[in-house]
């Protein structure tokens, strides 16, 4: 089975468009008994500027569905995802996450539209989107959990491809809005839910100084309200849940 | 700034090796809960912190450890002969020219921003560090989780064996090859920053 992947690893090396990835996904889902492929950032395509990662050869009307709902952020196999680095079949998705009765909908949905059982490899690289490599039978079909190691591996080079096809296409990336010390400290008091008087107190500042810098960091990310600026920061890694839930 | 430690007659013997193993401690013991020895209530220490092992440290302006990792050497024992053979299909690798990294390590105190800028300096020290002394491999077993961040380094690797189940934590062992190639693959990656920050200080001096 590791010649397999060792195989599927160097023609990855050699992919450079998504056409590419898609042959070999393709290829290799259905050797290891799966119909469907989904490699994807988490984030609602339509919301973002950003290009985000997205290959999948799910059914044309499943995907129209799914975007015109903006499932991208709330997907419960996404939410899943976050939580955990393990590849999990969806059948556990119960254990991971409370599932409400749209996330119900949307998996019955699924089924219905002829996606059956699945497996997810989420894949967190740190100052990015939280994204996810997938594959899923048909509906009726049942997983092979004896392959599921070699799905775990084909979705972490997978997803590692695609980043690589995803940052040749866009060779210049906007440059990540950068932040001073400064800035940052009370951007991470923000998310924390004070108010420019109160940082200013914590951090030994004039409250001037504190709208000042706010205001600045917000133009650096072009964002006009403050709780929009403290998600921004934390979507990019700028600071993270470490910093802003630690006591 | 990068220091290298090797030969360690005594491996406590200046306080950035303290902080060092005061920093594994917090990460391995307390944070991973791993289940490691741990000397005197503050240091993470084992059989393989002995003479032959050498040390990547970033070493921040008072001395203080922010990163650090731990190379072994593959003809003696280390982790993936000793304790992780089964995470290896074949043969385990190695030679003269194959080191096992172990315990990649940030400090915990450092905030996101900061804790990416002294990993990526770590990462370019090892390329940097197997380049200057004929490594061309080296070998590691991660957590599922950070394999896919080693990956997101850009270069070359390959798993050793499937994933495996060990005392609750799903592991990988992996193959990192390195060669000329693996400084423009990080670059490529956006790992270089360290190179970058570097050369300009070099310039300024």
């Amino acid at each position: 089975m590791l010649d397999r992947i060792d195989a599927f690893i160097r023609d990855l090396a050699g992919a450079r468009t998504e056409d590419d990835l898609d042959g070999l996904l393709a290829e290799i889902s259905r050797e290891m008994g799966f119909t469907y492929f989904a490699v994807t950032h988490h984030v609602d395509l339509h919301g973002l500027a950003a290009p985000a990662i997205r290959l999948a050869n799910y059914p044309a009307d499943w995907v129209d569905y799914f975007d015109r709902n903006g499932l991208g952020p709330c997907d419960p196999v996404h939410r899943a995802s976050q939580l955990t680095s393990v590849g999990f079949p969806w059948s556990r998705l119960p254990e991971l996450i409370r599932l409400s009765a749209r996330d119900r909908e949307v998996l019955d949905l699924a089924a219905r539209r002829g996606i059956g059982e699945g497996f997810t490899v989420p894949a967190h690289v740190p100052g990015e989107a939280n994204g996810s490599c997938s594959f899923a039978t048909k509906t009726g079909q049942p997983l092979h959990e004896g392959r599921l190691p070699l799905a775990q591996l084909a979705g972490a080079f997978a997803f590692e491809a695609a980043r690589k096809v995803w940052r040749m296409r866009s060779p210049d990336p906007k440059p990540r809005p950068q932040l001073t010390d400064r800035q940052r400290d009370c951007v991470v008091w923000v998310a924390r839910g004070k108010s420019d008087w109160e940082i200013s107190r914590i951090l030994g500042l004039s409250p001037e100084t504190v709208t000042e810098y706010l205001k600045r960091a917000r133009e650096r990310y072009g964002v006009s309200k403050r709780t929009m600026l403290a998600v921004h920061a934390l979507f990019d890694g700028t600071i993270s849940f470490t910093d802003v839930l630690r006591n | 700034m990068i220091v290298t430690a090797e030969h360690l007659q005594q491996p406590l013997a200046d306080a950035t090796l303290q902080s060092m193993f005061e920093a594994r401690k917090r990460v391995f013991v307390d944070l991973l809960k791993w289940d490691l020895p741990v000397l005197e209530g503050r240091y993470e220490l084992d059989q393989f912190d002995d003479v032959h092992a050498v040390y990547l440290i970033v070493r921040g302006e008072a001395g203080e450890h922010l990163g650090s990792a731990r190379l072994l050497e593959t003809e003696r024992p280390h982790l993936l002969d000793t304790l992780f053979a089964d995470l290896c299909d074949g043969p385990v690798p190695r030679g003269p020219g194959v080191r096992e990294i172990t315990r990649f390590c940030l400090d915990r105190g450092l905030t996101a921003a900061r804790r990416r800028a002294v990993r990526d300096q770590l990462v370019t020290a090892l390329v940097d560090h197997a380049l200057e002394r004929g490594i061309a491999c080296y070998t590691g077993i991660a957590e599922i989780g950070w394999l896919q961040q080693i990956l997101a380094f850009g270069w070359r690797c390959r798993p050793l064996g499937l994933p495996a189940q060990r005392a609750g934590k799903t592991l990988g062992a992996l193959a990192i090859e390195i060669s000329r190639e693996t400084p423009a693959l990080l670059r490529r990656a956006g790992i270089a920053a360290a190179w970058d920050a570097a050369a300009d200080a070099r310039q300024a001096a």
